[in-house]
């Protein structure tokens, strides 16, 4: 219920975070119900954090890690890029 | 060599089209000897193209009858409807047969995809779909007891989904994930064809909103099923506004798509 209402920007605040902050961001892309993002540094992700963000599932293959959140996804997206 | 590899697809393409757009099932293709008087090619060459159909599933070759068209694939769309769903939508009746219908400790795996720990209990559901009375599938589900309590009491559901919309949980997103594989000697038996023949196997993760609802192990009969999957665009990449100062040496980007810095 509370995570219902905490709202969208909440959420990417969190997930932003949770993948090292903006300095570790090279792209994210929004792809249908995940979050693909491209990072400088794999180790500064924090995949737990990301699941209490609201993940249902990550994946990492090497620079890159793919985010389960869900249809919501390109919401997320608009609120990340006014944070990048 | 490469006028033969040509010749021999140019027949195995123009049989392709007569038994996808002209022929119906159970119609017999043309004889070899006409199809080598009109492509003016060797016998060999034409049992080349029509033994490519036969592996592909478009053809059945019945031992001194002859060569005839298979039965046609059912297109099987990616999205989130249930096995009943699909085949209901193509005027096929679904049936199933449980082979299984249990409470058990979640594997990590299954944890892992239904969102709970490892140990906590789930339903699982083991069942052969048919449709039409053909075994079209295996399938696997499970289900968190704490979700959905008492699912196995009474009856086991002929609809899962059904089961979850009359419960308030209407499934709305899910994924799947698609291999090839061959199908073993169970399963096969199951399905009713020969072990080692070609499976295609689905892995779903159902959704209703955040909650992550069922998990489910699928093998098609690859001989009846092809998927379809509709296409989209990706959505635009989106880059740091700082990103050109902040990238340390030695990084190097992967796509070479459009990468625009925003703002």
């Amino acid at each position: 219920m509370n995570e219902e209402r905490k709202g969208v920007t909440q959420q990417a605040i969190d997930v932003l975070a949770a993948l090292g902050g903006v300095a570790n961001i090279i792209e994210i892309e929004p792809c249908t119900t995940r979050l693909r993002s491209e990072v400088h540094d794999i180790g500064a992700v924090d995949t737990k954090a990301l699941r209490a963000a609201g993940a249902h599932g990550v994946m990492i293959s090497g620079h890159v890690i793919q985010i389960v959140m869900g249809p919501h996804v390109d919401n997320l997206a608009s609120d990340l890029e006014d944070l990048l | 060599m490469a006028r033969s590899v040509l010749k021999y697809v140019r027949v195995r393409d123009y049989l392709r089209s007569l038994v996808t757009h002209e022929l119906s099932a159970g119609d017999a293709i043309p004889s070899e000897r006409l199809l080598c008087e009109r492509f003016g090619v060797s016998r060999m060459t034409v049992r080349q193209a029509v033994d490519a159909l036969v592996v592909e599933g478009l053809l059945d070759r019945e031992q001194g009858r002859g060569t005839f068209v298979a039965q046609t694939k059912v297109e099987l769309e990616v999205r989130l409807a249930s096995f009943g769903e699909e085949m209901q939508r193509r005027g096929m009746a679904a049936s199933s047969t449980v082979l299984d219908a249990e409470v058990v400790a979640a594997t990590p795996d299954i944890a892992d995809a239904l969102d709970i720990l490892p140990g906590e209990l789930v339903f699982s559901l083991h069942r052969v779909r048919f449709a039409d009375g053909d075994p079209m599938a295996i399938e696997q589900s499970w289900l968190s007891c704490q979700l959905v309590p008492g699912l196995f009491d009474g009856d086991v559901p002929d609809s899962i989904y059904g089961e979850l919309r009359r419960r308030g949980l209407e499934p709305d997103w899910g994924e799947d994930t698609v291999s090839a594989g061959e199908v073993d000697a169970q399963d096969a038996e199951l399905l009713g064809v020969q072990a080692g023949r070609a499976v295609l196997r689905l892995a779903r993760r159902t959704f209703a909103g955040e909650t992550a609802c069922v998990y489910s192990r699928s093998t098609y009969r690859a001989d009846r099923y092809m998927l379809w999957v509709p296409l989209r665009a990706p959505k635009r990449v989106l880059t740091p506004r700082r990103s050109e100062s902040a990238v340390p040496a030695g990084s190097t980007k992967s796509r070479s798509t459009t990468t625009e810095v925003v703002g």
